[in-house]
């Protein structure tokens, strides 16, 4: 009746908050469909954003941005809507709506960029999110472990990603994803342009678990059900498979493009699949099979020809449509029955009917079977693979393909039938029971659309083939037609069902006879790998660190001087060949200079003849002082008004802290033996060094050609006569503002440590005075 | 206390005043003759070390203005960092200086955001030098409660 029922309680607050949040996805999902009707794709545009270096914000959405972005709103909403139900009451739910939001808009903004540094800003904002929402459960300590692992993965991959993507865009000339690509074709592949591909590749093998990177996925799966169904079905793991779709119409023609794609994807989607067959977990096989559908995408992505890159879009659709819904089955299992080990689950189909039904709405798709979107799917990839590409990878594609649909048929088996209708009794609780709407609605959602696609194919056949175009910009538009041809297609699925039944029916038998054989490969996997550099970093830095920093000033001045001496003999040995300058004679005879000169050698000598660190330290304030009186006398007030600030303040603290070690009852000085031929000859050499570099500086003609410019300027432009105080707060002024900056954030550094070593002082004060 | 220890706290006052007067002088001449904010910054920094000699770093803290050598050193760039801004006010790039005069009748003043800058300058260079000495020369020294006690068992046990 008009009346705004404002909500009142906290319950209702939780609710109007989870609404609200679900909302935003459906919305977006909402004004992209409305958006895809009523336009003509490409849409792009462009805004400024660093003109210097070319950099825009440019974006740009043709058919496969399309879909991804439809993939992401689409099963945005499903997650959002199944998130307030699984984390219903949960204290931290808003944190994880966040987060799922900057994720989602991350991803959106990745899809559409059409630059490359707007791209990898937005790639490396995913890698990041989803290190926190893999880690969102923190108080486990796995959880916080894979969401490392899944970072440090993904995020070498983006280095690497960042690297490749800076060669090509210098070897082009241009940031522009949808030039580069137009151009590429007719460029000449060169050495900078092989090692841009290379370093892509590792960026986007990384993001997509290929293999050898292909261990992080399983592990992402302590991330909370929602974020599994969504970044590891849907979204972030195809990022990878997106941008290498993206980059395919520029390299494609390469052999090592289309050799790394079909070699690394079929290896990924057959082993990846295997893998499956070890896990116990429903969670962890689910992740396994997504890892060798990222493998089969890939490959397709690498083979030649118009039908791959149509297959590389129904598959991604069906891939989202059957994956996020099992994820959900698996999360309904957890809540319901209290675990998702299959040993102990079975018969859950009288406790939990709708789910039961998502499932095998899901596995028909998984599985590909009639009546499904999978179905229809492989018979696109059946068709693609008899396109074309070189004979030998199209025979080692189609070998891991049949591996990959036996046993993904298999898994479908186990998810969708073995937990519900099978070992009926082997429950944990008696008590498992159905979940509320908000964790049904959405999985039955999405698999139904993924079977109502099977029965309709022509209702995605024009995204399908937008997003194909994208990748075969040739053919201006794709013929697709996504009607299955019967007769062919059922006759491999026969035989994939059949190899696929055998492994779901023996599949305990199975799973312990390839876990064995595969624990013996273990040694020298990929993660054992990781895990082995992972606890070795630790160990070589303490090693560095007692090497490197052993606290003894000696040692550390020792290094400093033997590198400097080391790195000006290399410099100065092309110099020595023309010939040192002479030995100069002063200008004029000044009993200033020579009094100056006096007193650094007598500061020297006392420096040498003392044992004392006190009186040394004295000593060597008789150098400075000498020091500051030469540049007095040779016409530079400025520096020696300086020299004598600083030489001051320095000896004065100094024999403070002296003094204060002293009292501290620590040693004074630490043993040193009187007589040290190494540092006597370490002293000699650098002295000679530095000796020769003065001579051959003198031999050059001395170019003052910067000097009188700014002393030209300095009155009529800066209004200063003292022109090294005009270079520093005038024309160098910038720099002189970063310069004091540092000096304030080196206090900032130091204060803390000068604490710590204040305390227990102040603690031994404290018990020495009664 | 030790009578040394006197002489050189009576000493402190004016020469500290002193040192911070001639660090001033030398920053406002510097723009024409040698001077400048990092020298004047570093007069001030001995007068800061000459005051926590006398009288204990906490004390010299207390002295410098804005009680606390990171204050100091924080306005400083502050300062420095605001003097750049009126530029942008003319079009002109961050940290282009401006110049203007003020007529007082009897004479003139010269004003420009380059003093502002150097100010900035000698502020911060100040604040941080004076937090590395005073926090060196405090290395042992616990705390002002500590050194005053400290202090008064020295005098007890001069006076004894």
């Amino acid at each position: 009746m008009g009346i705004l029922v404002l909500p009142t309680t906290r319950r209702d607050l939780a609710l109007a908050e989870t609404t609200f949040f679900c909302a935003l996805p459906l919305l977006a999902l909402a004004g992209l469909v409305a958006l895809l009707l009523s336009t003509e794709l490409p849409l792009q545009g462009a805004a400024a954003w660093v003109p210097g270096l070319g950099v825009q914000w440019a974006w740009r959405i043709d058919g496969l941005s399309a879909l991804m972005l439809l993939m992401i709103t689409g099963v945005g909403s499903a997650v959002f809507c199944y998130a307030g139900g699984y984390l219903a009451g949960h204290p931290q739910q808003r944190r994880l709506y966040v987060l799922l939001l900057v994720f989602t808009l991350a991803m959106i903004g990745c899809v559409v960029a059409d630059d490359l540094v707007l791209l990898f800003v937005f790639w490396e904002l995913t890698s990041l999110t989803s290190f926190m929402l893999v880690g969102f459960n923190h108080a486990d300590p796995r959880s916080r472990q894979s969401a490392q692992q899944a970072l440090l993965v993904t995020g070498t991959g983006g280095l690497a990603l960042l690297a490749g993507m800076l060669v090509l865009a210098q070897a082009m000339g241009t940031s522009s994803i949808s030039e580069i690509v137009a151009r590429l074709p007719a460029t000449e592949p060169t050495p900078a342009l092989t090692a841009a591909l290379v370093l892509i590749l590792v960026g986007c093998f990384t993001k997509s678990a290929q293999f050898p990177f292909h261990f992080w996925l399983p592990n992402a799966m302590s991330a909370p059900t929602p974020v599994s169904a969504f970044l590891h079905s849907a979204t972030m793991v195809k990022l990878g498979v997106f941008l290498l779709a993206r980059l395919d119409p520029g390299f494609g023609h390469w052999p090592l493009w289309s050799g790394a794609l079909v070699g690394v994807g079929s290896l990924t989607a057959a082993w990846g699949m295997l893998l499956a067959l070890r896990e116990r977990d429903l969670k962890r096989i689910l992740a396994w099979s997504t890892v060798a559908t990222l493998g089969t995408l890939v490959m397709l992505i690498g083979l030649e020809g118009d039908s791959a890159a149509v297959a590389v879009g129904a598959l991604l659709l069906a891939h989202a449509l059957y994956k996020a819904p099992l994820f959900f089955v698996a999360g309904n299992i957890d809540h319901g029955a209290g675990t998702r080990i299959i040993d102990r689950l079975g018969g859950l189909r009288h406790a939990m009917p709708w789910t039961a039904a998502a499932a095998l709405l899901a596995g028909l798709s998984m599985a590909g079977l009639p009546a499904s979107f999978g179905f229809v799917v492989k018979d696109v990839m059946a068709q693609a693979k008899s396109a074309g590409g070189a004979e030998a990878l199209v025979l080692f594609a189609r070998a891991a393909n049949t591996v990959f649909g036996a046993v993904a048929v298999a898994v479908a088996g186990v998810a969708a039938i073995r937990v519900f209708w099978r070992h009926p009794g082997v429950n944990d609780s008696a008590a498992a029971h159905e979940c509320g709407p908000s964790l049904l609605v959405p999985p039955l959602a999405l698999a139904g659309l993924g079977i109502a696609l099977g029965l309709f194919p022509f209702l995605a056949e024009s995204l399908v083939a937008a997003a194909g175009g994208a990748m075969t910009p040739d053919a201006s538009r794709l013929l697709v037609s996504l009607t299955p041809a019967l007769a062919p297609t059922l006759a491999s699925l026969g035989f994939t069902l059949l190899v696929g039944g055998a492994i779901f029916w023996w599949w305990d038998a199975l799973h312990e006879g390839f876990d064995r054989m595969a624990s013996a490969l273990d040694r020298f996997s990929a993660r054992t790998l990781y895990e082995r550099s992972l606890a070795a970093l630790p160990r070589m830095a303490a090693r560095a660190t007692r090497a490197l920093q052993h606290g003894r000033l000696p040692g550390y001045a020792t290094v400093l001087l033997g590198s400097c001496t080391a790195a000006l003999l290399a410099a100065l040995a092309p110099g020595w060949a023309t010939g040192l300058g002479p030995w100069p004679a002063p200008d004029r005879s000044s009993t200033g200079v020579a009094g100056a000169c006096a007193l650094i050698v007598a500061g020297a000598i006392g420096c040498l003849l003392t044992h004392d660190r006190l009186k040394m330290l004295l000593a060597a304030g008789l150098v400075g002082y000498g020091s500051a009186l030469l540049f007095l006398f040779t016409g530079a007030p400025d520096l020696a008004f300086t020299q004598f600030a600083v030489e001051t303040v320095f000896v004065i603290v100094v024999a403070c802290v002296l003094l204060a070690l002293k009292r501290q009852g620590r040693a004074l000085s630490l043993a040193e033996p009187r007589w040290r031929p190494g540092h006597a000859v370490l002293a000699l050499v650098f002295a000679g060094v530095v000796t020769s570099l003065l001579l051959l500086v003198m031999a050059q003609p001395l170019d003052l050609g910067v000097s009188h410019w700014f002393a030209e300027r300095s009155l009529p432009e800066a209004q200063g006569r003292n022109v090294v105080n005009v270079i520093l707060v005038d024309f160098r002024a910038i720099d002189t503002f970063g310069e004091i900056a540092v000096v304030l954030l080196s206090l900032l550094a130091a204060l803390p440590l000068l604490q710590a070593l204040r305390r227990p002082a102040a603690g031994t004060a404290r018990e020495v005075r009664p | 206390m030790n009578p040394q220890a006197l002489m050189l706290q009576v000493a402190a006052r004016p020469l500290y005043v002193l040192i911070l007067l001639a660090s001033l002088w030398v920053l406002l001449r510097g723009h024409n003759e040698p001077g400048g904010g990092f020298i004047a910054a570093l007069l001030a920094t001995s007068g800061s070390v000459l005051w926590a000699a006398a009288h204990g770093p906490q004390a010299a803290a207390r002295r410098l203005p804005w009680r606390s050598p990171l204050a100091l050193g924080v306005a400083g760039a502050l300062i420095a960092g605001l003097s750049g801004l009126p530029a942008w006010a003319f079009g002109l790039p961050y940290l282009t200086h401006l110049w203007g005069s003020l007529e007082l009748g009897f004479t003139q003043i010269k004003l420009s955001t380059v003093l502002v800058f150097d100010l900035g300058v000698y502020l911060c260079v100040w604040g941080a030098l004076a937090g590395y000495a005073l926090a060196l020369i405090g290395l042992d020294d616990a705390g002002p409660e500590d050194r005053s006690a400290h202090d008064t068992a020295a005098t007890q046990e001069t006076l004894r």
